[in-house]
């Protein structure tokens, strides 16, 4: 079974954090992308044919016109065989996710919406660049439940300089989402974020004060019934992102546009050139992973999941390691049979497990 | 023959223009082609270059034609740092003559007086030049009084010249032969050359740097070695121009250099005297000594699998510096390593710096310590060189401290700043002469152990770079020492044990705990530091657990990008040690010896 991702590079404007592929360009452009995407589709010739989930990721997705996406599913159902109960997600930002849209996205069998909340600060949603506002996000929620969608999910950010992420959660769930997704913020190369995080403007909360609230945001989640079933991800009951657990798991899956990641599920990625040019012309980047390397991606991405990695999967007897057992021995990491799971009080801190067991 | 020759030195207080003199010399006599010339050519190693100072010896013969006469100008070039005295002693004994350079806008400062001293000590003549009369802030009459005064010289004909801009560098010439004797010696007697340095040659060995002074000395003769009593056979003798050039003999009065197929630099001692082995002279050459290291360290390669490639580095340092001292070390929290010696701290950074710059290892340095003699109640003698070692405060007597004299130059406003330096640096005041209005001689005693710990940097910010020091090794003493360990996480670092005074030990070990504490990263857990003497516990500080450290959000299964994150921390975690369960960033070891900038 497979997980295809469909990367759509448009945006409406540029948030301030955002080091994304993403481009707002005209529609002459557009039409150009989704030709040669289609192309791409239709042109793959992996051995598995087995659907299990789409996504369709950005940029923004919900800022070209549905008969764009409609044909990109079309051409996917034609060329492959995409699975009855198969999980189908769209990322929307709040203010392009019409009635009219999301009935269509319906229509098509979208069954899940990934809404980019970030937060419900008006001042912070102002900062970050977003193009709705705190009543945007909640209607387009709304929107969403009316046009038939159930499983929605939202985004939210930590290490803001202000909001209360944890009130946002609540009245989120309230509204009916069964998902969410917490990242951190980060300060990437080359975004305004870093100018003004540079030059001084901006002051961030400690990295102390994000992991408190990070903490606080986990267990009120946990007590609202969303399990954390990756340090960034929290769902009901089978709410669970079927489409990411693919990449936490070693799953094979397929990129297709710009900048588009794919994984054999043994040992090749390969991805798509980050920019038109290159992308048209057909440029990907191919990676073959020797055994320590996806031992090490085993560990890396097993870690941050609930589920854990089975030391089985790794090339060697892990179990002999100095570190390995000097992390079980502190109680951070543990073990039940042979699956390894991080102990989630340590989630926060979880790069630096990774490294230490990588150590030896 | 002998009557033309002048063999001479020049001497001078860093920075006063020793190197570009010796340029000049060598450019007006036509030693070195105008192209060909490199600024000051006889600082040859870049590291010497690149500090300004002069480590290395390159003696240098050039012809120069006076009245009708031809002479040959021998300049034996000399370090200018007090870690190689020794060195200096041994090539002022190689000349008749010593050109003291003297700064015209700085005038008489400590490394002056301390050579001039070694030069009258050696018997020389010295011939004062004022350099750098082309600066504005040039007074050479003031300075030339002060050369009468605090040296106690005739400097009144002394040549005003500007090393840099070429002016009046033909009057130092015709000095140099009016006022040097020509050597002495008689050709007829025995051999008697006196080794004044030497280096190692990939194609010809050891190459001894000699000065003849009785006999003469060529190719195929049989040679002694009188302090070591090794014998060699003479393969090649010559002189430099300053490039080496083979000549069919050496004799009395003579400089030049010999090889024998020497393997080794250690089998060449600076200091010894050379003869025949058939007909040898009956005296060696005074003034010999073999040179002790002073200050101690351990060496470890950050990267502990290039423990070889770091053996292999000193040993071939060592091939051109027998006085570099090395034996293997092992260290709990460092791994394996090596205790090394150097002649001074100037010395020690510069081998450490070529091991990372020539040799490529990336390399953590503990933190430099003296050699202790240590008695013990039972009456055993200990030397303690590494702190790690020391035994405990039960088993021991008494321990005595390398001293020195120490003599600093200072205009009068930073005497008080400089006293009270020297007291917190446990120095016992010995003398104060004003030189003149401007300029204060002051004499301390001073623990070697505390000059290497932050002196030079502190006397340089206490008198805004105005003073100068020198010193002179001047014995042992008995003194109050514990030595301080830093435990972390309740274990002993051995690495970071240090030995201090008694009375500094509380105030030393809390600015250690709170600096660790700034430059250990937060780890998984709670981290206590804590100092200690012997089982008490003197200061504690606590590194709180690491929170927040995720890697960024694993988008549209980019896993690569993620790992790739991963592997750079991977890399940079290998300039971590561990010890115990604690991980540490090896510029700690160093860390703790600079604490003052914090406080």
């Amino acid at each position: 079974m497979i997980a295809i991702y469909v990367h759509i590079p448009f945006c409406e404007s540029k948030c301030v954090y955002c080091a994304f592929a993403s481009f707002l360009t005209g529609e002459k452009e557009r039409e150009k992308y989704f030709e040669v995407l289609k192309k791409e589709i239709a042109a793959c010739d992996f051995d598995d044919r087995d659907v299990q989930s789409i996504y369709f990721g950005g940029g923004t997705p919900s800022c070209v016109s549905e008969e764009k996406i409609a044909s990109v599913l079309e051409t996917i159902k034609k060329h492959f065989r995409v699975l009855e109960n198969a999980e189908i997600t769209i990322e929307c930002n709040p203010c392009s996710a019409s009635e009219k849209k999301l009935a269509s996205y319906k229509n098509m069998g979208i069954n899940r919406i990934s809404f980019g909340v970030q937060s419900l600060d008006e001042n912070m949603l102002k900062f970050l660049g977003r193009r709705h506002n705190k009543l945007g996000a909640l209607d387009a929620i709304k929107r969403a439940t009316a046009a038939g969608f159930e499983n929605i999910s939202a985004d939210l950010l930590l290490g803001l300089p202000a909001g209360d992420v944890k009130k946002d959660a609540a009245r989120l769930i309230r509204n009916g989402v069964k998902h969410i997704s917490a990242y951190m913020l980060q300060i990437e190369e080359k975004t305004p974020l870093k100018k003004m995080v540079e030059r001084g403007k901006l002051k961030l909360p400690s990295d102390d004060e994000t992991a408190d609230n990070y903490q606080k945001l986990a267990s009120f989640l946990q007590k609202k019934g969303l399990k954390r079933y990756e340090i960034s991800n929290f769902a009901l009951p089978s709410y669970e992102s079927r489409h990411n657990s693919a990449y936490w798991t070693g799953g094979q899956y397929i990129g297709f546009g710009l900048g588009a990641h794919s994984f054999d599920g043994k040992n090749k990625r390969w991805a798509n050139a980050s920019n038109f040019e290159d992308y048209y012309a057909g440029r990907v980047q191919i990676e073959s992973l020797s055994t320590s390397e996806r031992d090490e991606e085993i560990i890396m991405l097993g870690l941050r999941c609930s589920f854990g990695f089975n030391i089985k999967e790794l090339s060697f007897d892990i179990s002999k390691n100095k570190s390995f057992n000097e992390l079980l021995k502190q109680n951070i990491i543990i073990k039940n049979g042979d699956i390894i799971t991080l102990n989630s009080d340590f989630y926060g801190v979880s790069n630096s497990v990774i490294l230490k067991l990588l150590d030896d | 023959m002998k009557e033309n020759i002048r063999n001479f030195c020049i001497i001078a207080h860093i920075d006063h223009g020793k190197s570009t003199l010796a340029d000049r010399l060598m450019e007006q006599t036509n030693s070195v082609a105008k192209r060909d010339m490199q600024s000051q050519l006889l600082d040859s190693m870049e590291l010497e270059r690149e500090k300004g100072i002069t480590i290395k010896l390159t003696p240098t013969r050039m012809n120069y034609s006076f009245e009708g006469k031809d002479y040959v100008l021998n300049l034996i070039d000399t370090p200018g740092h007090v870690d190689f005295t020794y060195e200096v002693s041994r090539s002022l004994a190689a000349c008749e003559g010593a050109i003291l350079i003297v700064d015209a806008s700085q005038g008489v400062e400590a490394q002056t007086l301390a050579n001039a001293y070694l030069a009258i000590d050696a018997n020389l003549e010295i011939l004062p030049v004022i350099n750098k009369i082309d600066l504005p802030s040039a007074r050479p009459d003031e300075v030339k009084k002060e050369i009468e005064d605090v040296v106690g010289l005739p400097a009144e004909d002394a040549p005003c010249i500007s090393a840099k801009e070429g002016t009046n560098i033909d009057e130092v010439l015709r000095q140099i032969v009016s006022t040097f004797p020509a050597p002495k010696g008689d050709q007829s007697a025995p051999l008697k050359g006196l080794i004044f340095d030497s280096f190692y040659d990939n194609f010809k060995g050891a190459v001894c740097l000699v000065r003849i002074f009785d006999g003469e000395i060529k190719a195929g003769d049989q040679i002694l070695f009188m302090q070591t009593g090794k014998r060699f056979d003479v393969t090649e003798v010559g002189i430099f121009t300053p490039k080496m050039e083979s000549a069919n003999s050496l004799s009395a009065g003579e400089v030049g250099y010999v090889t024998a197929s020497i393997k080794s630099l250690s089998e060449v001692n600076v200091g010894d005297t050379i003869t025949h082995v058939e007909r040898p002279t009956l005296e060696p050459m005074p003034g010999y000594k073999v040179v002790q290291p002073v200050v101690y360290c351990g060496v470890f390669a950050v990267d502990g699998s290039k423990y070889n490639e770091l053996k292999e580095a000193l040993l071939k340092l060592k091939l051109n510096d027998a006085s570099l001292q090395f034996s293997p070390e092992v260290s709990q929290a460092l791994g394996f390593g090596f205790r090394c010696g150097f002649l001074g701290l100037l010395h020690l950074e510069i081998i450490t710096e070529r091991i990372e710059r020539e040799f490529n290892i990336d390399i953590i340095t503990t933190a430099p310590s003296v050699s202790y003699k240590v008695i013990k109640t039972n009456g055993d003698e200990l030397e303690i060189s590494n702190p790690a070692n020391l035994p405990t405060p039960v088993e021991i007597e008494k321990i005595y401290e390398p001293m020195l004299k120490a003599s600093i130059f200072t205009p009068p406003a930073y005497v008080g700043a400089i006293m009270q330096l020297c007291q917190d640096k446990r120095g016992v005041y010995k003398n104060m002469v004003y030189l003149d209005a401007s300029r204060v001689r002051l004499e301390y005693s001073l623990p070697l152990g505390e000059i290497i710990y932050d002196f030079f940097d502190r006397l340089k910010s206490a008198t805004k770079g105005y003073a100068s020091f020198d010193y002179e090794m001047d014995g042992f003493a008995v003194s109050k020492l514990v030595k301080l360990d830093i435990l972390l996480n309740g274990e002993k670092c051995d690495a970071l044990s240090l030995i201090v005074h008694e009375e500094s030990a509380y105030s030393r070990g809390r600015a250690i705990a709170e600096k660790l504490k700034k430059i250990i990263p937060r780890q998984l857990f709670e981290v206590p530091i804590q100092a200690a003497i012997g089982n008490k516990i003197i200061a504690r500080e606590t590194i709180s657990a690491l929170r927040k450290d995720v890697l960024a959000k694993c988008y549209g299964g980019d896993v690569t990008r993620k790992r790739k994150l991963l592997e750079k921390q991977k890399e940079g975690k290998k300039r971590m040690r561990q010890i115990g369960s604690v991980e540490i960033p090896s510029e700690a070891f160093l860390s703790i010896l600079k604490l003052d900038d914090e406080q």
